[in-house]
């Protein structure tokens, strides 16, 4: 048995996957200024994969920061209210700050981490997200540069992970509905 | 992963090692890596940010073997001391890794003083087995004796920027290992 064997159809394929990551590295590019120096903001630890291959394609200045967060726990879902486990190492006033994300589903984490970061005074706040589910959506978040929106079904890999698990599969798969089911 | 012309930076002296070299020494020891925990069904590969964030994703990416990937963040102590290494713990891992097989994933080793600080750290809590892997060891700035399993690329004494490394958070995002100029850190 190995973690492909869990994945019931892969959603997006690892080539499909990494043109798009170009495609997106190339759009990053147009949306920053010679003056700029963005701070690409990596929100572990779903994204750490994606961040490492979407910088493989900016040819603009810029630097990389990270945050973890995690939620409160039950009944603090509808609020958003995430506890900051690490924190920006930069100061971000007056800077230009783009948030790389894997996946948006409901929208509240990262609505109250750019509510968070904006509260900072950035000069200019954006947000990039590899995966959408639009179906999933409960708040309104203004998304920049979207790589593919996708369907409400449990995915895995390319950093998404189940339980831990798949993260490191290179594509994006759909986990067979009895892996989470039993677990 | 497209290769294109890139403009080398003039703060870079020179590559050290270019993407394709690294790529596959990623996979060399992601083969290694997935031989020797291949009986291990609970191993744990904790990266220390920021630096080793790219390698992690490489190499956790060619593992064959089931595995967690942990990120912690450290900053040393603002005033000197620093013979023992200590290091301050911003962020520690999200699991327990007490009874599990960790591999602690770096991007280089130096004097040696924080790996192992870090090792002895997690030690102290009980995993089932304790290994590091680093990409890059500088082994003639070694002050401190620390068992590395997995090492990429022993390299000089020089300041390496890329993969990775950073020079005042500069070049960290370069897809190759360069040296960095005299000048710009001097």
């Amino acid at each position: 048995m190995t973690l492909r064997d869990d994945v019931a159809n892969v959603l997006i394929p690892e080539e499909t996957l990494q043109a798009r990551v170009a495609e997106m590295g190339q759009a990053v590019n147009g949306l920053y200024d010679e003056e700029d120096d963005p701070l690409l903001v990596c929100v572990l630890k779903g994204a750490f994969i994606f961040l490492a291959d979407l910088i493989r394609h900016l040819e603009i200045r810029h630097e990389v920061d990270f945050m973890e967060v995690s939620s409160y726990g039950v009944g603090t879902e509808s609020s958003g209210v995430v506890r900051i486990l690490l924190d920006l190492e930069s100061n971000i006033e007056g800077r230009e700050v783009l948030i790389v994300e894997d996946i948006i589903d409901s929208g509240r984490t990262l609505q109250y981490i750019t509510r968070n970061l904006r509260t900072r005074n950035p000069s200019d706040l954006k947000i990039c997200s590899l995966l959408s589910k639009p179906s999933r959506r409960e708040v309104d978040v203004p998304v920049d540069l979207i790589g593919f929106e996708v369907p409400d079904e449990f995915v895995v890999g390319y950093g998404l992970d189940f339980a831990e698990a798949y993260r490191n599969l290179p594509f994006i798969g759909v986990l067979k509905e009895e892996v989470y089911t039993l677990r | 992963m497209p290769e294109r012309e890139r403009t080398i930076p003039g703060s870079i002296r020179r590559v050290l090692l270019d993407e394709e070299t690294i790529r596959e020494r990623v996979c060399e020891l992601a083969d290694r890596i997935s031989d020797d925990y291949a009986d291990d069904d609970d191993l744990v590969l904790i990266g220390v940010l920021k630096g080793a964030f790219i390698f992690m994703a490489d190499l956790a990416r060619e593992l064959t073997v089931t595995h967690d990937v942990e990120f912690i963040a450290v900053s040393s102590y603002e005033r000197g001391a620093t013979t023992d290494g200590a290091v301050r713990l911003i962020m520690d891992t999200r699991s327990s890794i007490a009874g599990r097989h960790v591999l602690v994933v770096e991007d280089i080793v130096d004097t040696g003083y924080t790996l192992e600080y870090l090792l002895r750290n997690f030690r102290a809590r009980n995993p089932a087995s304790l290994r590091a892997c680093v990409l890059l060891d500088k082994a003639d700035r070694r002050e401190v004796d620390v068992a590395v399993d997995y090492v990429g690329f022993t390299i000089p004494d020089a300041w390496v920027v890329g993969y990775g490394l950073d020079y005042a958070d500069r070049f960290r995002t370069l897809p190759y290992i360069g040296e960095l100029k005299r000048r710009v850190y001097e």
